[in-house]
């Protein structure tokens, strides 16, 4: 056992874990952070996906002591004012949870998306989650969602273009 | 609680995270073959779940500096050092143009998630017979730099692996970098079918290069035999010029000579119809590069 410190969601947070604890294990049972997965556990659904120093990765295929010292981001940390961000509100929209079991891994990748890349094409969107899994089979939905921030975001920028050139 | 459930936890194992290649290779002399060493531990630690590997020691290479590296030498070629991810490797803007071969094999390895974590050296060592980067490096005369307690060697990838999951590494040995030289005048491409499945069926990697008289071809196929196979066949084929007659004289070849066997993925003659499929696809997009 070994203590390592992490900075969870913004917050600091130290424990003991084993050399060979998985990550996905530390957040879940050390943290209870409950939004991260436990599915297939060989990196293929993609359910235990967490930012990790500001990169999607899949904490079943990460260790715990790879985590000392550096930042991880989960569902719960992608707006700090307790009002759903743009990409929830339109998966609430559009329906895109269904049995909602892979929603936070879903809602993470694709806000981390929009964040790097305001208007995804498509293979954009296909290419960037292609390591996640819906068994309900949303992906329409999720689609639609993604779309919706995207042209959203579209709107709010052109009026500041136009004044721009009118200026 | 998943803890002590199987496939779900890894085996105990001491944890090391050495800082430079000194300090790697005395941990290698002290452990030997207790050790295994974790470049992104994609494969490793899926090894570790399935029991195939329970190494007392893993020495994680991530904080490595000299392992860091990517060194680009125009004439020479590239270096690419063992904890370099796939997607450090991508983001190199001559990949693309000057190693297209490799370019297209890593773009479409597992997914992004999974390619900001493995890393090129990491997934040659596995050797495992479905993975994309070996045909590819072979294809591109790629060798892998050694080193141990006698020093440092150099040897190229194809007689590197020796079998699946069998290569030439001591135990108190490390891959230290993958040397992939550049090719003047080159043509290349990478072609696989997955079949949704997670590991290529069939992947042929493809190089030819014009420069001067003496043209050079390589022909690769992965994922259909244990280890990845040249076709002289195909390459003698090919080795004048791409055209429509020379691809319908490859396909030919390709389906008759290509070793193929039958394993859990895939039969040997459904893998005999994909290799002809793959193989025309490879050249048509090479003949308008």
């Amino acid at each position: 056992m070994r203590e390592i410190s992490v900075t969870m969601n913004g917050r600091g947070r130290k424990r003991m874990v084993k050399d060979n604890e998985l990550l996905l294990d530390f957040l879940r049972e050390r943290l209870e952070v409950r939004s991260v997965k436990a599915a297939c556990w060989r990196g293929e659904c993609g359910l235990c996906t967490v930012v990790l120093d500001g990169q999607l990765v899949k904490s079943c295929l990460v260790l715990a002591v790879e985590a000392d010292g550096r930042e991880v981001k989960t569902v719960e940390g992608i707006t700090d004012d307790g009002e759903l961000a743009p990409i929830q509100k339109a998966f609430v929209s559009h329906g895109a949870a269904q049995c909602g079991f892979c929603t936070p891994a879903w809602v993470l990748a694709t806000y981390e998306l929009l964040k790097a890349n305001p208007h995804p094409s498509d293979a954009d969107l296909v290419e960037a989650t292609s390591g996640l899994v819906c068994r309900c089979g949303t992906y329409n939905q999720i689609r639609e969602a993604v779309a919706e921030v995207s042209a959203a975001s579209k709107m709010r920028r052109q009026p500041r273009e136009s004044l721009a050139r009118a200026r | 609680m998943s803890f002590g459930s199987p496939y779900t936890t890894l085996p105990d194992f001491e944890y090391h995270k050495p800082t430079n290649l000194g300090e790697v290779l005395s941990m290698l002399k002290q452990y030997g073959d207790d050790a295994k060493l974790m470049g992104g531990g994609v494969g490793l630690i899926a090894f570790m779940k399935e029991r195939l590997m329970s190494p007392a020691h893993v020495i994680d290479l991530k904080e490595v500096k000299e392992l860091k590296l990517i060194k680009n030498e125009p004439e020479k070629g590239l270096k690419i050092g063992a904890a370099v991810t796939l997607s450090e490797l991508l983001e190199v803007g001559v990949l693309k143009k000057d190693y297209t071969v490799l370019h297209e094999a890593l773009s479409r390895v597992a997914d992004p998630m999974i390619r900001r974590r493995a890393t090129l050296v990491g997934n040659l060592c596995e050797a495992i017979p479905w993975v994309d980067s070996p045909p590819a490096l072979i294809a591109l005369d790629a060798a892998v730099s050694i080193a141990g307690p006698d020093g440092t060697r150099s040897i190229p990838v194809s007689g590197f692996i020796r079998g699946p999951v069998d290569i030439d590494l001591g135990p108190s040995e490390i891959v230290t970098a993958v040397d992939v030289p550049q090719l003047k005048g080159s043509q290349s491409a990478f072609e696989k079918f997955t079949g949704g499945s997670e590991f290529s069926l069939a992947s042929v990697a493809v190089t030819l290069s014009n420069g001067g008289r003496n043209r050079r071809v390589r022909v690769v196929y992965g994922s259909v035999n244990s280890i990845p196979i040249r076709c002289d066949e195909v390459e003698e084929a090919i080795k004048d010029g791409i055209t429509p007659g020379s691809i319908r004289k490859a396909a030919g070849a390709a389906s008759e000579k290509v070793e193929c066997v039958d394993d859990v993925l895939a039969t040997a003659t459904y893998r005999k119809h994909l290799v002809k499929v793959i193989t025309i696809k490879a050249l048509r997009r090479m003949m308008n590069q």
